[in-house]
């Protein structure tokens, strides 16, 4: 070895800094994952269980936490029907397995991530857009199982193409967003407004 | 071309950079049906509609990138481990496996596209999340390649010897194939979905990649600067301490609005501030070595594309990032076009200019040269010229998508509330549709500018070798 | 707690953003210039950056909301900045103490020469 070289710039040295800062972070990432997982574990207090959709869904302003945050209200049964644990969870995971055959990523985002050519579906589920609370689920099937002619583009000309849902599939789909809308994002998306309790 | 004076090694990463670049062309051109459906949405509606055109976009160039690196490490493999590559013949097993397992891939997204929401269409068809939509077959098929390419990694090291570099990329190697199994499970739940895939997405852009380059970069020091190979190894250390350090926990960023705690929100960051430090680093150590050493490279094309990955990096991935990093405005910019911005100059500025400038090294060695120095026979026009609109290309492109990314958090998140309709007025506000037009003409930019590059990479120095052909003849 | 940042404050928040990078990157570049060169008028040009640095993390801080825990962010950043040059600058000149010459083994690479750039390196596995 240079003696020239002082120990904090030797080659050993920083191959056992890199070695120790790598496994380190990777040992605190390990440990964050381990109390995450169980914080968004459907059914937790951030993500809710996938029954939620047997509820009402609102999203307040919570001035403790100064954003918006999900509120779970009522009963408010999907199409009229309640649903148990299982029952429910089968819907969304179809509803779920449906957005990722159809690629729904490739346009839109979910929770923010995905692509930015359609609107975030994160809070589809209490957009304004559907009229009304008592509108809504009937217009969300029609929309989706024919998009071109109930295009929803406001004036961009941009539509979404039919992907030739059957009603099944469509109110899958919609107990898919249900459920996602109920899921406490820290606040995101900021300053959303919600859908009328009436028409 | 015959390419019988090059080792195993080296002819594998011909193949490799062969169908890198055909993908890059392939990546520029969806990009631009893409762009062109921001502006004309009626074209090719129901055919081929955006999101197959931009996912082929971007899985194109995931697969480039990493066709490219694995060229690289090919090329330089026996060089490094002094000894021949193990499993040549296997190695070449696994090319022509995992270039038809791509072609399938690519064709069946463009043909067959979608499918029923069970598990056959995630299995064969398309598995819906976002980078890796690849269908499972084809993510087990990318593994088992990535095994063979390992075992062909490691087992030439262990033949022959061992280096601080290829110890670090034997290592980085095994991260990166490990973390990508992360993405292979099906869940309902959204939130547990993205927090996973979110280390395949995270943990190899920001980290495992960038140590992978770090090692590409301390051997193209090496080979092109002629930098001590003492110095490099001690640098690339340092580089690690430095990435992992701060990019593993910057995995934070992406944890702020999927359902996860609200620690994360200090946690992403803390750790973004961080990420530039190594950033900083290079620029004192890219001036120190700039001084210390002469700066006379025997490769100006390879030089000049490393030049503008240290740019590219600074600019994509440093200032591009951090301006949207912190919580405070990510809640804002998440999502929208920003991140386009961010996404295109990051990818090009840190991966797609080091890709080229290896391939730049390799390919005086395919033609049995010396080097590409500053004599050749056309001045060098078309690498300056690619080089030049490509840069120019991508920067524009990135202005411009800040423009739109800058409106759109405005007038549909700050204002119009993340609804549909505040979606679409942003979507039909000047400001945005004429930075997507912009976006447009800076897209036929990069666009000539690959077909230069193209036509460079096919003709560069060839005159040079019927020159020297001609002289030997006329000598005999 | 997190506290948006406010619709006026946008450009701000991009801009200053930006420029913490950019003269954060300056200032490590002008600092290892006047070092490399022994010019001290340029170590106050880098100063200077720092300065421009230092200024505009605090108004990133103050239009971001970064109070409470997240002051601690800005505080971070201003003695990160400020010293990470200087760290790494020390390190570049130890880490070349020792190495030899640059031109020693500067000799021309023959086209698919399996030799490797420097011998004397040292077998060593990790």
């Amino acid at each position: 070895m240079n003696n020239a070289t002082p120990w904090w710039s030797s080659e050993v040295f920083w191959k056992k800094t890199a070695i120790w800062v790598t496994g380190s972070m990777f040992v605190v990432l390990i440990i964050l994952t381990l109390d995450s997982i169980p914080k968004i574990t459907a059914g937790s207090e951030r993500v809710p269980a996938y029954s939620v959709i047997n509820k009402h869904i609102d999203y307040k302003f919570n001035d403790e936490r100064n954003i918006q945050v999900p509120l779970i209200g009522g009963e408010d049964p999907l199409f009229g029907k309640m649903l148990s644990e299982e029952e429910a969870e089968a819907l969304v995971s179809y509803g779920k397995k449906i957005t990722q055959g159809r690629n729904c990523m490739g346009c839109h985002t979910l929770l923010g991530n995905g692509s930015y050519f359609a609107p975030d579906l994160t809070k589809a589920w209490l957009d304004p857009g559907w009229s009304s609370e008592e509108e809504r689920e009937e217009m969300m099937i029609a929309f989706l199982m024919d998009p071109v002619e109930n295009a929803r583009s406001f004036g961009s000309g941009r539509m979404m193409p039919n992907l030739h849902l059957s009603r099944g599939e469509a109110m899958a789909v919609v107990a898919f967003l249900k459920w996602m809308s109920s899921i406490d994002t820290n606040g995101f998306p900021y300053n959303f407004t919600v859908i009328d309790k009436e028409g | 071309m015959k390419l019988d004076h090059l080792n195993g090694g080296q002819q594998l990463a011909v193949k490799y950079y062969t169908v890198a670049i055909s993908l890059f062309v392939a990546q520029i051109i969806f990009g631009l049906l893409s762009g062109m459906q921001y502006l004309y949405p009626e074209l090719l509606f129901g055919m081929l509609d955006f999101n197959v055109t931009r996912t082929v976009h971007i899985n194109a160039m995931v697969v480039w990138l990493l066709y490219g690196f694995i060229g690289s490490v090919y090329w330089l493999l026996e060089e490094e481990s002094e000894t021949e590559i193990v499993g040549l013949k296997l190695g070449q097993l696994a090319f022509w496996v995992l270039t038809s397992a791509v072609a399938v891939v690519v064709l069946v997204f463009l043909l067959v596209q979608s499918g029923p929401g069970d598990d056959f269409t995630r299995w064969f068809v398309n598995e819906g999340r976002e980078y890796i939509e690849a269908p499972r077959w084809a993510d087990i098929g990318i593994v088992i390649c990535m095994l063979v390419f390992f075992y062909n990694v490691a087992a030439t090291f262990s033949k022959g010897k061992w280096s601080g570099i290829s110890g670090v990329l034997t290592l980085d190697l095994v991260a990166l194939a490990g973390i990508y199994l992360a993405g292979m499970f099906y869940t309902p739940n959204i939130s547990v979905d993205q927090y996973w895939w979110w280390w395949v997405i995270h943990l190899w852009v920001e980290a495992t990649w960038e140590v992978l380059v770090g090692c590409l970069m301390a051997w193209g020091l090496m080979k092109v600067l002629k930098v001590d190979r003492k110095i490099v190894t001690t640098w690339l250390y340092i580089e690690v301490a430095l990435m992992f350090g701060s990019g593993i926990l910057g995995l934070g960023h992406h944890y702020f609005w999927i359902g996860t705690p609200e620690y994360w929100l200090t946690i992403g960051g803390f750790f973004s501030a961080l990420e530039p430090i190594p950033l900083v680093a290079m620029v004192v150590h890219a001036v120190y070595d700039a001084g210390a050493r002469h700066m006379k490279g025997n490769n100006n094309p390879a030089l000049a594309w490393l030049i503008a990955h240290a740019f590219g990096n600074f600019f994509g991935a440093g200032v591009w990032g951090f301006m949207h990093t912190l919580p405070q405005i990510n809640l804002y910019t998440h999502g929208t076009q920003w991140s386009a911005s961010h996404g295109h100059l990051a990818f090009f500025g840190a991966y797609a200019t080091i890709v080229i400038a290896m391939i730049y090294i390799a390919v005086p060695y395919m033609r049995g040269q010396k080097g590409l120095g500053s004599n050749l026979p056309d001045g060098g026009w078309k690498w300056k010229w690619s080089l030049g609109l490509l840069n120019m290309g991508v920067v524009g492109m990135t202005v411009a998508l800040l423009i739109s990314g800058y409106e759109q958090s405005f007038i549909e998140r700050a204002v119009g509330g993340s609804t549909w309709y505040g979606y679409f007025s942003a979507q039909t506000h000047p400001w945005f549709i004429q930075g997507m037009e912009w976006r447009m003409i800076f897209g036929l930019i990069t666009s000539v500018g690959i077909v230069l590059l193209v036509w460079d990479l096919l003709t560069i120095g060839k005159g040079r070798v019927a020159q020297e052909r001609e002289q030997t003849q006329a000598v005999a | 707690m997190l506290e948006p940042v406010e619709l006026k404050d946008f450009f701000i928040v991009f801009f200053s953003g930006a420029m913490v990078i950019m003269a954060g990157a300056l200032y490590a570049l002008l600092f290892a210039w006047s070092r490399l060169q022994s010019k001290p008028w340029m170590m106050v040009l880098a100063y200077a950056s720092y300065g421009i640095l230092f200024i505009s993390v605090l108004v990133l801080g103050s239009a971001a909301h970064l109070h409470g825990f997240w002051w601690w962010l800005v505080i971070t950043m201003l003695v990160g900045y400020l010293l990470a040059p200087h760290g790494i600058w020390n390190l570049c000149v130890a880490t070349h103490a020792s190495s030899v010459a640059p031109e020693a083994d500067e000799k021309d690479l023959e086209p698919g020469s399996n030799q490797p750039i420097n011998k004397t390196i040292k077998e060593e596995s990790v």
